[in-house]
């Protein structure tokens, strides 16, 4: 925007508005300036001032500068400041802003607005910090939190995290174009990004509110952060409290929420509820105010109320971690004293004093019995809860952004679980034959397992591998030409065949991509965040792929011979059993789904009067429930699948 | 009573801590007997132990008595 001198005539208009500069020589403006839209407003140093007098900005009130100190500030057009208590210095004001009724928005020096703060995250000892910025995506947090074995790979993310950062240092604020601003007290050395929304809020110090036009952040009512990073289409609300954090994209904070050396990416809700040095992966929800979250690494991950979690064993201090893998609940009043893993969608009742690792029994409930942990493997595959929430989650996916930072792969079943379900079943498998039948129990791992129930999980274990592989198949058959039908069962990578697969943080892969990014990384031939941001799109790319790959592999490994070897009956067996697995995991879960409605749920209904209407008034019916629906609707869909593929084998 | 209803007795108040005398033909394992859903796992397990039989799962946890229980053991056994 080309700025010129202003006129006698504008600095006489000026002054008569109640306008005073110590030099006007240094306040500029642009076409479409129009002193009469200026009052009462003290210049200091250089001043630039964009188009006034239109309509503009989120409520479309007149530009205009009014009550307000403004020092070496420039302001695009169609901006409305008024009422600046105290003072807006040091800053580049975007187009269409709205700024009212605040404290002061200054920036003192040079700074990186939270970009670089490192977060003392997951262990809250320290050793793992997260140097936060606002192109900071849950892939890359998750390498640089839990790759320490690789002195090498660390020394270059620091590098590339300290060029990013040097780009972005100013010693000017930025606010970005149709953001508004008002009823606020204080934004320090805080960069906001467009059409942003910050009303209400406390105090805003070293950080960045990154926002866009297609999805906008709120900033709203009595927030305090501190050393920050808020992504796009985030809202922090409602006292929420924030220090050395990274608000990830689409996260929902508010209700007194408060959390310190952590991050949530994308999706992640937080109210009420208290976190500490937690690496929230997306999806990780905490609603209650009796929770506690502290130096854990969660994804899709719900946290009941009264969730708590030890990571000091007041020894030598609070050096412990603990991972719940994807899809982990807890329940009301649980607690893990950490170090513990636990696998992949396990819903945790009780309280738990022993350190166990249960990452190769997933899909388990894990309860107290008579204060010991008790783990029941497969379990929680055949609930409504983990059906529901596999439906869910992409429905719920709020990012409304093209360039998304976190990369999610949703599936609740894939090579990362399923793998760990085959684990599952040698274990199982090995334990039955070991067991005495006077044994009540089996130990793994720090956990009891119920030797009756090693028969059982196995079966529900291997009802899984059985739907999984015939829903990976059905994929493959629906997405083919019917008459290539042979070629695709032919394996096509055999260095990636029997991968092994990991979670990095919601992208599921192969951890040999992994290890060829961080080969590229230590090789330098990828030094900065936009091509390690590319990298991980391409693996997210290849998810589907790369899950055929393993899958075919897999398949030999279990069969004996290679699909593409396969008779087509041998085809239709393998879909048979996916039919069959399919139908009676679907019926497990409407059995589940059936406790809802029947027996004491109804305790508590029909206070004076009739308990069967009020329940069902409010409640509804078995048959008339639309998950229950839902889950009918799928059953017939299944039958029509099976139909209809088998006949193109 | 068929031997297949006393074993079935045994074993629920064995697993479920209670005294098979309280156990009726009749009782519900989870309204009468108290069974939580985990137990009802259980309950399958040990009788398909007890019985030396593999019991449908869905259908198997969709018995709410103890006389259904043994009558659904008794059509596993004869194969039906």
């Amino acid at each position: 925007m080309a700025f010129r001198a202003l006129t006698d005539e504008e600095i006489a208009i000026l002054e008569a508005n109640g306008c005073v500069s110590s030099d006007w020589s240094l306040v500029s403006a642009a076409d479409g300036f129009d002193a009469r839209f200026v009052s009462n407003i003290e210049f200091r140093g250089t001043v630039q001032i964009g188009a006034l007098g239109d309509k503009r900005g989120q409520d479309n009130s007149v530009a205009r500068l009014k009550n307000a100190i403004l020092c070496n500030v420039s302001i695009g057009d169609g901006c409305c400041i008024e009422n600046v208590h105290g003072s807006i210095e040091n800053a580049r004001i975007g187009n269409a802003v709205r700024i009212k009724n605040i404290g002061e928005i200054v920036c003192k020096g040079s700074t990186g607005f939270g970009n670089g703060v490192a977060i003392e995250i997951l262990n809250e000892g320290g050793g793992r910090e997260l140097r936060i910025t606002r192109d900071t995506g849950a892939q890359l947090a998750y390498l640089s939190v839990l790759y320490r074995h690789d002195t090498e790979l660390m020394n270059r993310l620091d590098s590339m995290t300290d060029a990013y950062i040097k780009s972005l240092e100013s010693d000017r604020v930025s606010i970005g174009n149709g953001t508004t601003i008002k009823n606020t007290k204080k934004i320090i050395n805080t960069l906001i990004g467009d059409a942003a929304v910050i009303d209400g809020v406390s105090r805003l110090e070293n950080g960045t509110v990154d926002s866009s036009p297609e999805s906008p952040t709120h900033i709203e009512n009595d927030v305090l952060a501190e050393n920050f990073i808020i992504q796009k289409g985030a809202s922090v609300l409602d006292g929420a409290m924030l220090q050395n954090c990274l608000v990830g994209e689409a996260t929902r904070i508010g209700k007194q929420f408060s959390a310190e050396n952590s991050a949530l990416f994308a999706n992640s809700e937080g109210f009420h509820s208290e976190i500490c040095s937690v690496f929230a992966g997306p999806y990780t929800v905490t609603h209650h105010r009796s929770t506690l979250l502290i130096a854990g690494m969660f994804s899709f991950y719900n946290a009941g109320s009264g969730t708590n979690q030890s990571n000091h064993m007041y020894k030598l201090g609070p050096v412990h971690q603990g991972i719940l893998e994807r899809g982990c609940k807890t329940g009301s009043s649980s607690y893990l004293l950490w170090p513990c893993r636990v696998g992949a969608f396990t819903a945790i009742i009780g309280k738990h004093y022993a350190n166990f690792d249960t990452s190769d029994l997933p899909f388990a409930y894990i309860n107290e019995e008579n204060g010991k942990s008790v783990i029941i493997p497969g379990m929680n595959f055949f609930t409504a809860g983990t059906l529901r929430d596999g439906i869910k989650w992409p429905n719920r996916d709020r990012r409304k952004n093209q360039d998304k930072l976190d990369f999610i792969i949703f599936d609740v079943l894939s090579p990362f679980t399923v793998q760990k379900v085959l684990n599952g079943i040698d274990i199982l498998k090995d334990f039955s034959e070991k067991a005495e039948k006077s044994q009540e129990f089996v130990n793994h791992k720090g956990i009891r397992i119920k030797r009756l129930l090693l028969k059982t999980g196995r079966r529900y274990y291997q009802l899984i591998v059985d739907k999984y592989f015939g829903d990976v198949l059905m994929k493959r058959i629906e997405r083919e030409d019917p008459n290539k039908i042979a070629d695709i069962f032919r394996p096509s990578n055999e260095d990636t065949l029997e991968d092994e697969w990991i979670d990095v943080c919601g992208l599921l892969c192969t951890k040999s991509r992994i290890d060829s990014l961080v080969r590229e990384v230590k090789s330098g031939d990828i030094n900065d965040y936009d091509s390690l941001h590319a990298v991980f799109e391409k693996i997210y790319q290849v998810y589907e792929d790369d899950e055929w790959q393993w899958f075919l592999a897999n398949y030999r490994k279990i069969h004996g011979t290679d699909l593409c070897d396969e008779t087509p009956e041998a085809v239709k067996t393998l879909l048979t059993r996916w039919k069959d697995s399919s139908l009676k995991l679907l019926n497990m879960v409407l059995q589940d789904t059936g406790k809802e409605f029947e027996g004491t749920v109804a305790i508590s209904y029909g206070i004076d009067g009739d308990a069967e209407r009020d329940f069902t008034n409010v409640r509804g019916t078995f048959d008339a429930n639309s998950f229950v629906n839902m889950v009918n609707k799928n059953m017939n869909k299944i039958n029509s699948m099976y139909e209809e593929l088998v006949s193109r084998i | 009573m068929s031997d297949t209803l006393k074993r079935v007795i045994d074993v629920t108040a064995d697993l479920l801590k209670i005294d098979a005398s309280a156990i009726r033909e009749e009782s519900r394992f989870v309204e009468d007997l108290g069974a939580e859903s985990i137990q009802s796992i259980e309950l399958v397990a040990a009788f398909e132990e007890e019985f030396d039989i593999e019991m449908d799962e869905d259908e198997a946890l969709g018995v709410k008595t103890v006389g259904d229980a043994a009558e659904f053991i008794n059509k596993v056994i004869a194969g039906e």
